[in-house]
């Protein structure tokens, strides 16, 4: 950052002064950040580690070698937990796809066709974000009980979908927007077709919008309890959110060590999608308008 | 642009007159792309709006399918219990609360990790990580946190600041539990916030601010003329969503208080939760719950009167 002649700094300060003063705040608040951000984190990877015994009777803050321990994580491959992982993971993973699917060929529509009311439909969409879950849900057992929907996870993938569709939609329709029309008629004329240009041209390129869209599909899946909690009444199909609060309920003795140990599974695939995929998912958000 | 060229270069498969019908080929493949989302979109939200409004004019059991005609009954019973008002009032405190500290939090964030040059990626990684995890976690985490056994924020409030008493259960305490919901919150959703700012942040061209400093603006002006406006649209945009999902807001607050103590943190979306599934007053709830529709809508166009963040997005683009 040399520069010849400084500006002037803030409150009358020098340049250096002001530089020094900047780097001050970013070191101070990258410190905070660091420990509000990644202190729960620590905190429940800690207990995780640690005996349970020892977690119900006092405050550990690292497990030392004597209380250390893997054995909270046999609570995973109880059967119970293991049903709502998997079912967790199969609601996400239909979810993302979905959503992926549904709002690529949407936000292709709206970029490239011309159809009339296009703009109000897109409006319209947004109206969705308005709707509670709960306002949505309590209607949806009722409906989804009389179609044969209720208890199943497609239903609640259904649901989910519905959910994180508006925001996919916009999003995949200001990306598309930024591609260049020309790719895709340059294919034309090589003789490509409409669905041969969009699934070989405009795809690729979508990748970010892409990957944003199914991080906030993921999130919002991975995430939900509202609906799952609603949705699917019956204990075998439930997912990880509902589940782990209805057994906190009936089981008297689920120890705070084994719920750390579940919460840290559940949480590493998350940190790894936010580790790998970030320079993605902010890309697919830059576009300016939803 | 395409239609026209379109039609002479690509073999159609079948034959299908489209320059004979009243609706262009193009009309045709456009409605088709969203026809997906159409669906979706009456199955999820028109269909079960309209199902509310149908139920909320009718008393219904919750576990009783008898559908008894109640006419507008329902809407007056709502607006008559005292819990509808103060629901309202503290979902209203609830709102604003947590949008401004997201908001503050969320910008400060994104500036920050914006800024830094060491342990940016993994930084940014675990800062996200809080938005990614399921909201169960950050609750179990925080009732763990907060718990007199052993809690270690707990033993901080009560003995370092003295905030409670050393057996107290804060997420259990009129005082403090409407400000805990609003602190953890803020934990988890402020990132919201900061990907959407921290993304804007990331496509302003460096040139901008190379060529302010070249005129001589110090940080604050360049802060000011280049970074603001920049975040403007979006910001507003952000704040319109979060103070929606914050009204609606319903598994964090259930999963940490269940509207308690009393009726200190119920607010709408737990009232209507409760009188399905504890009074099973089905009918009423969805009264409540059209009521609260009607609300965010007015809302939502007061806001929209007022800032216009679309008219500012667009302009932006």
């Amino acid at each position: 950052m040399s520069q010849s002649e400084p500006p002037g700094g803030i409150f009358g300060l020098s340049y250096d002064g002001e530089m020094r003063v900047t780097e001050a705040l970013k070191l101070v608040s990258t410190a905070i950040i660091v420990i509000v951000g990644a202190w729960p984190i620590y905190w429940m990877t800690q207990l995780a580690f640690t005996q349970y015994g020892t977690v119900e009777s006092s405050v550990t803050v690292f497990p030392t070698p004597d209380i250390f321990t893997f054995d909270n994580f046999t609570v995973l491959t109880q059967p119970e937990m293991y049903t709502y992982m998997f079912n967790t993971v199969v609601v996400a993973i239909g979810t993302i796809v979905t959503v992926v699917l549904v709002s690529l060929l949407a936000g292709y529509g709206l970029a490239r066709l011309e159809f009339p009311q296009k703009e109000n439909f897109a409006r319209i969409l947004l109206i969705g974000y308005l709707f509670s879950p709960i306002v949505i849900g309590i209607p949806l057992y009722q409906i989804w009980q009389n179609i044969g929907l209720l208890g199943t996870r497609t239903g609640l993938i259904i649901a989910l979908s519905a959910i994180s569709m508006p925001f996919a939609v916009w999003l995949m329709w200001k990306y598309i927007m930024t591609i260049p029309a020309a790719h895709e008629e340059a294919a034309w004329v090589d003789g490509a077709s409409r669905w041969r240009g969009f699934r070989d041209v405009v795809v690729p390129q979508c990748r970010p919008a892409i990957i944003a869209a199914a991080l906030f599909a993921f999130a919002l899946a991975w995430n939900d309890f509202t609906f799952a909690q609603i949705l699917l009444p019956q204990t075998d199909t439930t997912t990880f959110a509902p589940g782990i609060l209805r057994a906190m309920g009936q089981a008297q003795f689920l120890p705070d060590a084994y719920l750390m140990a579940i919460s840290l599974a559940m949480t590493l695939p998350p940190l790894l999608f936010a580790y790998f995929m970030q320079s993605y998912l902010l890309k697919g958000f830059q576009v300016r308008a939803l | 642009m395409a239609s026209e060229t379109g039609e002479s270069i690509r073999p159609g498969r079948t034959y299908i007159p489209w320059d004979d019908l009243p609706v262009k080929r193009e009309t045709v493949a456009g409605v088709g792309t969203i026809l997906p989302v159409v669906v979706l979109y009456l199955l999820i939200a028109v269909l079960p709006i309209a199902f509310a409004f149908w139920a909320s004019l009718h008393h219904i059991h919750t576990l009783n399918p008898e559908w008894q005609w109640a006419g507008l009954a329902n809407y007056r019973e709502v607006l008559n219990i005292s819990t509808f008002w103060g629901s309202l009032w503290r979902g209203i405190i609830y709102m604003v609360g947590s949008t401004l500290l997201q908001l503050a939090v969320g910008l400060w964030m994104a500036l920050v990790l914006n800024r830094i040059t060491r342990g940016q990626k993994l930084l940014t990684a675990v800062v996200f990580t809080a938005y990614l995890i399921p909201t169960i976690i950050v609750s179990l985490v925080a009732m763990r946190v907060f718990d007199p056994a052993g809690g270690v924020f707990q033993m901080m409030g009560a003995e370092w600041f003295g905030l409670w008493g050393g057996r107290e259960a804060p997420l259990g305490s009129r005082d403090w539990a409407m400000r805990l919901l609003i602190l953890i919150g803020t934990w988890k959703f402020a990132v919201f916030v900061t990907i959407f700012t921290l993304a804007q942040l990331r496509a302003i061209p460096d040139r901008f601010y190379e060529a302010a400093k070249v005129c001589g603006a110090n940080r604050w002006q360049m802060f000011r003329d280049i970074t603001l406006p920049r975040l403007m649209g979006i910001v507003l945009v952000v704040v319109l969503l979060r103070s929606v999902f914050m009204f609606n807001k319903f598994d964090i607050i259930w999963q940490l208080t269940e509207g308690g103590p009393g009726n200190a943190t119920t607010t709408l979306p737990v009232l209507a939760y409760k009188t399905v599934y504890t009074d099973q007053a089905y009918g009423l709830a969805n009264a409540i719950s059209v009521v609260m529709f009607l609300f965010l809508l007015a809302s939502a166009i007061v806001y929209f009167k007022i800032f216009n963040p679309s008219e500012e997005v667009e302009t932006t683009t």
